[in-house]
């Protein structure tokens, strides 16, 4: 066959009627949401009609945590990270002119997800909208909540019985609806190596099919169609060959285990689908305006190979180590996406890497390590044994623990952070707003106006009942998604949905990754540290402490975890407090353990209104005296205000040498040793 | 002057507690006359309490911190007019002296809730499951709180000095966890004063894992008059905690009004070795033992700033000579 067909030369794509075509592209979409359910129905509106194809909604905290909006843990969050929604009449306004039956809207939500499903089906029956036409996903992948991103309520067991009725439902009512959607995005932005990141995504969806499989509330048939719901949400990084090879290792696992494991004949059910939001980990603060290659080529890494192509894309903004993006900014990103599909000659070809002896070996070297993790994660009893005992959150924070020391030793070059770093400003951060995006403050004003509305107009027997209902149907095992689209209906609010649930199911404690994590940090400089610590102890009559936490709702935990182990490294005696706290617990802690100095990790852009409360609650307990240092994703912009208020160090993403900021951190203890 | 903290921490303030507990915990020898003037004053003081201490120790997994948390829950529900101070202890890593102090993240406590104190203390380098300062903090604590609860770092061959410290102590362990025998083997057996089975939701393991108890008891103490009493709980279900809060409660309220005065004889000697090794041993020794010591010096704190003293002259004596 070396000879070039004419009538159908393998390069070329044909439709069932054998004409020349081209693919379709995939759906674009950006992860948005801020401020307010009117804001945020304006910016997708807007970003509709730019050309974007699906939504992608992005909650705040609150709502991803359960929490009312004028809940005291919700108010520094309100609206910062994605929109506070508290009721149905906040959906009836965030989807105001939007016609859900047209859309593909994808909801990152994942402890309260069964909750926003169902306001999304009462607000299709309360609009006239036949609910079985809708379509989309929940995020719904607790399993990367426990291991990377916090935003957990339940503990496992009841979360994957939410997870697991979320399937159950869905197939008789909604079938176009992905319940869950298994997520490796964070845990490669934990520090996942490829291999991990398969493994550990492929065990997820072995987990949820597992126990649907012994839930036995399914046909083999429908059993099948619900495999074919199973949908992934996946990470691209700069190694952006590698990565092509993992989303077609990704394909050839997924083809074997639906196979293998579950016995699925119909090849369309075993078909890997994927959404992508390209890697923002790898995003640098320093020169950020590099950022816009970085996505670039991620991009392609998963846009590239036609057989492992994703089915929709987010990307990240070029600012977003800097701060929230500003509509701008994701509109540059969008026209990355309207560029490569509309623009070039991507979607002609079959698989331009079929037959490749390079791409095909090392697609199997993935695949063989991949094989490996997953056997020994179902030989310790599974997903949720592997968490539970904390295994893989261990390896996972070592795999991080390595990636920063080999940043930090220069084994692993980063443009801009540890190689090539004199450059000239950018004018990309000139403008007024400093390329940075902020809140309007005065939004949640609207949120908390429409909240109280709520609470005096809905009919109190109504809702009484349906939360009894849920409860019930909690307790004795029943589908909670009906009850719960009446909690909906009655105008039932989010914090009292998750309440409600929390008294019958509990919340989660999570095991920390603090222990098992090597910092590779043995030189003069940690010597000389361990040093001048001594000389503390001396001068303290105590070894210095230092209180991390984490205050608010974001649960990446990674930095302070980081932060914390580093500390204990060079002697310090470490208060970890975790993560989730309230300002008040934070000063509680430093106030209780008599600490030298607090160190708080803030990610979620509230890192105004924290120090505010920090500080007066330290003043009201007579412990002003304590210094303050923060860490996190904080604008250049913002540390005079937060020096004012009493910060005595500010570090960002740019400092990523753990010894310097332990240098930093003693210098602060010493020059205010109460002796 | 510390004693300025006395009103505010029997008030309960905690940043006048955590001042005083540092004080308690501060290394420098020259400090012990510091704590004695707080501890003369608060004797003296109409105000001054007497907690019971309780200690908690069992191996690491069995569960203690979560144990702890509850227990101190139903305490505060079942007698809210009590004050409640709980000692967590965790390990320091020998290479950097550090410690990474977890516990509080593994027992949430109400917050801002005044009458409950939480402190974490490092364990330094001394095995044994306390830090070299519990006793001097439980010294403190004593007499500003009614019940002290001591969490131990775990509990191994050397860790029985809890019981020089707590008045009634009970060990944590979980089903199965082939504890039984390793325990009557180390002595750790003779610790405890009750047994508390936790992770009892396991009925089949937690009803085999009693009875080896049961078995286990019977070899290592054949001698007590009554046997030991095992609780079966369940931290996590919340199965029994209250019934055996009651039971701590009501013991603690038979141990309050004692004192810590027969332990400092032991905590004396456990000062003198860990601050002079066995050279300190065999002086202290020398000079007649801890409890000679301690009254020639008047008390406590008086005894380790007369014992420095003189350990430092002997051995001036012996280099000059």
């Amino acid at each position: 066959m070396s000879e070039v067909d004419r009538e159908r030369p393998r390069h070329m794509l044909f439709d069932a009627e054998g004409k020349p075509t081209r693919d379709k592209p995939w759906i674009f979409r950006t992860y948005a949401g801020h401020s307010s359910p009117r804001a945020s129905n304006e910016l997708y509106r807007q970003n509709l009609e730019k050309g974007q194809t699906g939504l992608s909604i992005a909650f705040d905290l609150p709502t991803q945590c359960g929490y009312d909006s004028d809940d005291p843990v919700a108010r520094p969050e309100l609206g910062k990270v994605g929109v506070p929604i508290n009721s149905l009449d906040d959906f009836h306004i965030l989807f105001d002119q939007i016609p859900i039956e047209k859309m593909n809207t994808s909801m990152t939500i994942n402890g309260t997800s069964m909750w926003l499903l169902a306001l999304y089906v009462a607000l299709a029956r309360e609009r006239g909208v036949d609910e079985s036409e809708l379509r989309g996903t929940t995020q719904n992948d607790i399993v990367k909540e426990y291991l990377a991103r916090g935003t957990y309520i339940f503990p496992p067991e009841h979360s994957l019985r939410i997870i697991a009725e979320m399937y159950e439902w869905c197939l008789e009512h909604v079938p176009n609806w992905n319940a869950s959607n298994i997520c490796s995005y964070h845990l490669q932005e934990a520090g996942a190596t490829p291999a991990q990141e398969l493994a550990f995504a492929l065990v997820n969806a072995i987990g949820i099919l597992d126990l649907l499989k012994e839930r036995g509330r399914f046909t083999h048939e429908q059993f099948e169609q619900v495999v074919g719901r199973v949908s992934f949400f996946v990470n691209s990084g700069i190694r952006f060959i590698e990565e092509m090879c993992k989303m077609r290792a990704f394909a050839k696992l997924w083809d074997e285990i639906t196979r293998d494991r579950y016995g699925v004949k119909n090849p369309k059910y075993r078909l890997f689908r994927y959404g992508v939001q390209v890697n923002s980990l790898g995003l640098t603060e320093n020169q950020p305006e590099n950022n816009a290659w970085r996505i670039l080529i991620e991009a392609m890494g998963v846009t590239l190979s036609r057989n492992a192509r994703c089915r929709a894309l987010q990307l990240p903004a070029w600012n977003e180590a800097l701060s929230l993006p500003r509509p701008w900014d994701q509109q540059w990103s969008l026209r990355l996406q309207q560029i490569l599909a509309y623009e070039t000659d991507l979607l002609e070809y079959p698989d331009i890497f079929d037959g490749s002896h390079v791409i095909e070996s090392k697609v199997e070297a993935l695949c063989e390590s991949a094989r490996e993790e997953i056997d020994k994660i179902l030989g310790m009893g599974g997903v949720r044994a592997a968490i539970e005992s904390g295994y893989m959150k261990s390896e996972l924070v070592r795999s991080m623990s390595e990636r920063m020391r080999a940043i930090a030793t220069g084994e692993l070059t980063v443009v801009g952070v540890n190689r090539f770093t004199e450059g000239l400003p950018s004018p990309l951060l000139s403008g007024d707003d400093g390329g940075v995006f902020k809140v309007d403050s005065s939004s949640s004003e609207e949120t908390l106006a429409v909240l109280e509305k709520t609470r005096r107009e809905r009919d109190p027997a109504r809702v009484k009942a349906a939360l009894e209902a849920l409860k019930a149907a909690a307790k004795n095992g029943e589908n909670m998604m009906e009850a719960s689209i009446e909690c909906a209906l009655a105008r039932v609010t989010t914090g009292e949905w998750a309440n409600a649930l929390r008294e019958v199911f509990g919340e989660y404690r999570p095991a920390t990754g603090i222990e098992g994590q090597r910092l590779g940090l043995e030189n003069d400089r940690v010597e000389k540290l361990r040093a001048r610590i001594g000389a503390l102890v001396d001068r303290l009559g105590h070894r210095p402490r230092i209180v991390v936490g984490k205050p608010g709702l974001d649960g990446h935990s990674n930095g302070a975890e980081m932060i914390a182990v580093a500390a204990r490294h060079v002697g310090f005696d470490v208060i970890y407090s975790g993560i989730r706290l309230t300002p008040e617990q934070i000063v509680e802690s430093a106030v209780e353990e008599d600490a030298d100095v607090i160190g708080v990790s803030i990610l979620s852009g509230s890192h105004l209104e924290l120090a505010d409360q920090l500080v007066a609650g330290l003043e009201r307990a007579g412990a002003k005296d304590i210094p303050l240092v923060f860490g996190g994703i904080i604008p250049k912009s913002d540390f005079a205000a937060l020096e004012a208020k009493g910060v005595s160090r500010i570090f960002t993403p740019a400092d990523f040498e753990l010894v310097e900021i332990m240098e930093q951190i003693i210098g602060v203890v010493e020059a205010s040793a109460k002796g | 002057m510390s004693v300025e903290w006395i009103d505010a921490a029997l008030r309960g303030e905690k940043r006048a507690i955590a001042r005083l507990v540092s004080l308690f915990e501060d290394r420098r020898v020259d400090r012990a006359s510091e704590r004695r003037r707080v501890i003369e004053a608060l004797d003296a003081h109409p105000e001054v309490r007497a907690a019971a201490i309780v200690g908690i120790t069992g191996t690491p997994g069995a569960g203690k911190s979560t144990l702890t948390s509850e227990i101190v829950r139903h305490t505060r529900r079942l007698e809210p007019e009590l004050r409640v101070a709980v000692v967590a202890i965790d390990p320091s890593s020998h290479v950097s002296g550090g410690a990474l102090l977890g516990d509080r993240t593994r027992m949430r406590l109400p917050p801002g809730d005044v009458n409950v104190y939480f402190r974490s203390q490092a364990s330094d380098t001394a095995l044994g499951g306390l830090s070299p300062h519990t006793f001097q903090v439980c010294r403190l604590l004593h007499r500003l709180f009614d019940v002290v609860f001591v969490e131990t770092v775990g509990i191994g061959q050397n860790e029985i000095d809890v019981r020089h410290l707590a008045d009634r102590v009970y060990l944590v362990m979980q089903p199965l966890g082939g504890d039984e025998v390793q325990f009557l083997k180390a002595g750790i057996m003779e610790v405890p004063d009750e047994i508390v089975l936790n992770k009892c939701d396991e009925a089949e393991a937690a009803l085999r894992s009693y009875r080896a108890l049961k078995a286990a008891l019977s070899l290592a103490r054949p001698f007590d008059g009554d046997s030991i009493p095992i609780h079966r709980v369940s931290a996590r279900t919340g199965m029994n905690v209250e019934l055996l809060t009651e039971r701590i409660l009501e013991r603690a309220r038979l141990d309050r009004q004692s004192s810590l005065h027969a332990r400092e004889v032991h905590h004396f000697a456990r000062w003198v070795e860990d601050e002079w090794g066995r050279v300190g041993l065999r002086a202290l020794e020398s000079f007649g033992g801890a409890e000679a010591v301690m009254r020639e010096a008047g008390d406590f704190d008086a005894a380790q700033a007369f014992f420095d003293r003189k350990v430092r002259a002997a051995i001036a004596a012996s280099t000059a000579s």
